[in-house]
């Protein structure tokens, strides 16, 4: 049997649907509303996934999260609002297009880890000729082909979500949903599923990536939304979210230069850091304007470097504002 | 549609490769006979050696006879002059069978005792002997016996109630013979004379009369309601698991990204179902054979067997009831399924629920007193007692065809139903995990979902 190579679409007996609305858009909730009895889990959410893009779906625990991804796979239907996927209402179709790693995972634990995906793939539609081939590539791909026909139950906890991921893009999906896909994994396997991750996205996949651990988060997204408490704090590129966020500091290693950071103009605070100092700048003040007046004063500079505020700490800070 | 095939397919071949599956196909008929074979053969097992038994015979003429008669075993036994009712008729002929194995397995050492001396003096002697364990019981035919009827019978163990039935019985034959000597009787003559009659059934139908003999029909909605019985008590529990699976291992939430909870829903039903089929199926092929393997055994010594004769429409409605009774008891184990969060919490509820089937097989009773009465159009509308009561109608007096289709409509109605509200709960149900639900609430998920 020839194997097909990658990217070959599958030949599908429905209508082919463009990957995205004529915007380019994968994903869009309009004013979505979710609420359990007295609750409200979700609060008038708009977002808007483009195409081929890593999106992070961030926030603290509880903040809504899961239950909107829920939305998205069409587990539960929003009380208010729309949300549409490939520019069509969620249903059977954008099921089949969607890939899906819940949080709480489970397998069949009886169950040989190659039935089981095959059994995965029918519910997805794949069709059973091509499920060995692909299921055969995704095993190797995450070196666990000697378990195809083992039980699920004999495996790892680490192994089984490898499995569990292979379930989630095994039907060869246009947007895929993994909530907090690396937690629990060692750092060998993190790196292996990022990667995978990766390669997903420059083979044109649209990923959703829902996680409270800011530093992954920062190494693969290409926009975040954050959300807190039902509600979306901030939205955008990582980029344009970092330059927002409107924290201006230097990390300076640098002898004798106390005199230029007493300038209250110019310096807002310093605060010592390992082997470097970061210095925030006042209001309205440039790096540049610091740098200069440095070399001025004669101090030598071993470390000037601009640098942006992490992931990590617009969380904490935006969060924090929040309450 | 493909995605139910999927998920029918996985439960069932989950279910049928399974180590439970294929011990209890092959374990349960083997403990079954066991069940049915081994407490007979214990009573009738009578282990040491002949039973010593000392005669006193105080009418001087008996001994003889009562000695034949104790020697000669029970083929004799007076038991043609029992009228048996149809439903105790099993019962008589199991008794029959055990008292005959009974008597291959006892022997008895039969002296007479010596009759000089009072009665007194005489049972002192007896009773040291039979303390010595020389003798293990005596007996006394009073001079009076043939006119009272009443012998004495002293053992070491009288709590031996085959022995001591036995006995008596070969001591009324002995009694009675001699009786029918004394006045000039033939008893060829009078064994002839006290044949029974016999009664043949025919029911009266539109299609005119029907012979058969009357309990068959009757025994096979008994036997289908008490089939719907097993099946449910074996299978509810594995029905419940299966629903209650993918809750506890938390693959629901994969599951339902890719099909809805109807379809999900019925695929497990089926699948389980197909797989108690199976095992039913194996079963019956497994009876079948052995039902053959004995019929052709018996032809072979020339016994004469009569199957009893169902007619084939009865056989239809008996599987469509079974049928429907299996899913209606099924879909509320699905329900009690989605509702709880492992199976231990469902324990209880279980538990009265198989009991509902029984109460369909005691109702079976008045309705086939007056299957037309409005008692029994009504039971045999409730699917909970339809697959039942209405067949035990239908093999009575047939009820109009209407209202076979309405008692089935009507439990096929409620077999989707449950489905469609077990699908519901569950779907809301997985969503809040960890405490079990109230009624208020499911009710709540029912409407909503």
């Amino acid at each position: 049997m020839r194997c097909a190579p990658r990217g070959e679409r599958v030949a599908r007996r429905r209508p082919i649907i463009q990957p995205t609305d004529e915007n380019g858009v994968t994903l869009q909730l309009e004013n979505v509303t979710k609420r359990f009895d007295d609750f409200t889990a979700v609060s008038n959410l708009s977002l808007r996934v483009r195409a081929g893009r890593i999106f992070g779906l961030l926030g603290p625990n509880g903040a809504g999260k899961t239950t909107t991804i829920r939305m998205i796979v069409g587990i539960i239907a929003p009380d208010e609002g729309t949300v549409s996927l490939f520019g069509q209402p969620v249903g059977e179709m954008t099921r089949e297009r969607t890939g899906y790693l819940p949080e709480e995972r489970g397998l069949y634990k009886k169950m040989k880890v190659g039935e089981q995906l095959r059994f995965f793939g029918e519910l997805k539609n794949l069709h059973p000729r091509r499920a060995d081939e692909v299921i055969d590539r995704w095993l190797d791909k995450v070196k666990l082909s000697d378990w195809k026909n083992k039980r699920a139950g004999e495996m790892s906890k680490g192994m089984q979500q490898k499995i569990q991921f292979i379930v989630a893009v095994l039907h060869d999906p246009d947007l895929i949903i993994l909530d907090e896909p690396f937690s629990g994994l060692d750092p060998v396997s993190t790196e292996l599923l990022k990667g995978i991750v990766l390669e997903l996205k420059a083979a044109g996949k649209t990923i959703i990536f829902s996680t409270h651990q800011m530093g992954v988060a920062e190494d693969i997204c290409d926009d975040i939304c954050l959300i807190n408490r039902s509600r979306k704090l901030l939205e955008g590129s990582l980029r344009e979210v970092k330059q927002s966020f409107g924290r201006n500091a230097v990390a300076l290693r640098a002898e004798d230069a106390g005199e230029v950071l007493e300038d209250r103009r110019l310096v807002a605070r310093v605060v010592p850091r390992g082997d470097f100092e970061e210095v925030l700048l006042a209001d309205g003040a440039d790096s540049q304007e610091l740098l200069r007046r440095l070399v001025e004063h004669g101090v030598n500079v071993s470390k000037f470097e601009r640098v942006e505020p992490s992931l990590h700490d617009i969380f904490i800070a935006k969060v924090g504002e929040d309450g | 549609m493909r995605k139910t095939l999927a998920v029918i397919k996985r439960e069932y071949v989950e279910g049928v490769r399974g180590k439970a599956f294929i011990i209890s196909t092959l374990l349960a008929p083997v403990f079954m006979a066991v069940l049915l074979v081994v407490p007979g053969l214990l009573f009738t097992l009578k282990t040491g050696g002949a039973t010593r038994i000392a005669v006193v015979d105080q009418t001087g003429r008996l001994y003889a006879h009562v000695r034949e008669s104790l020697m000669q075993g029970g083929d004799k036994d007076a038991r043609a002059t029992e009228s048996a009712p149809v439903a105790g008729r099993m019962e008589t002929s199991q008794q029959q069978q055990m008292e005959a194995a009974a008597a291959l397995q006892t022997h008895f050492e039969i002296e007479q005792a010596p009759v000089g001396g009072s009665l007194a003096e005489i049972k002192k002697s007896l009773n040291e002997r039979v303390l010595r364990e020389e003798l293990d019981a005596y007996l006394i035919l009073p001079a009076d016996i043939l006119e009272r009827g009443e012998a004495e019978f002293y053992a070491r163990n009288t709590g031996d109630v085959f022995t001591s039935g036995m006995l008596e019985s070969r001591i009324s034959r002995a009694v009675i013979e001699q009786r029918m000597r004394d006045e000039n009787i033939d008893q060829r003559r009078v064994a002839e004379l006290s044949r029974q009659v016999r009664m043949e059934t025919a029911r009266v139908t539109k299609g005119g009369e029907e012979r058969d003999s009357g309990g068959s029909g009757f025994f096979l909605a008994v036997g289908v309601g008490s089939f719907i019985l097993i099946a449910i008590l074996m299978y509810g529990q594995v029905i419940l698991s299966a629903v209650v699976e993918e809750k506890t291992t938390r693959i629901v939430e994969v599951l339902f990204s890719s099909v809805r909870a109807f379809p999900l829903m019925v695929g497990k039903l089926v699948g389980v179902s197909l797989v108690a089929l199976t095992q039913f199926a194996v079963w019956a092929l497994m009876l079948l054979a052995v039902t053959l393997y004995g019929a052709g055994a018996a032809a072979m010594w020339g016994s004469e067997i009569s199957l009893p004769t169902i007619p084939l429409l009865n056989f239809v409605y008996a599987i469509l009831f079974f049928m429907l009774g299996f899913y209606v008891y099924a879909t509320i184990y699905a329900v009690i399924g989605a509702i709880v969060t492992t199976e231990k919490e469902a324990s209880q509820i279980i538990v009265t629920v198989s009991f509902l089937p029984v109460i369909g097989i005691y109702l079976a009773f008045p309705v086939i007193r007056s299957p037309n009465s409005d008692f029994s159009f009504w039971v045999s509308m409730i699917p909970l007692f339809s697959p039942i009561t209405m067949l035990v109608r239908i093999v009575t007096e047939t009820p109009p065809f209407w209202q076979i289709a309405l008692s089935l409509a009507i439990g096929f109605a409620t077999v989707v139903l449950m489905v469609w509200i077990a699908a519901r709960i569950y779907r809301v149900g997985m969503l809040m995990y960890g405490k079990r639900a109230t009624i208020p609430e499911i009710w709540r998920w029912v409407r909503q979902a």
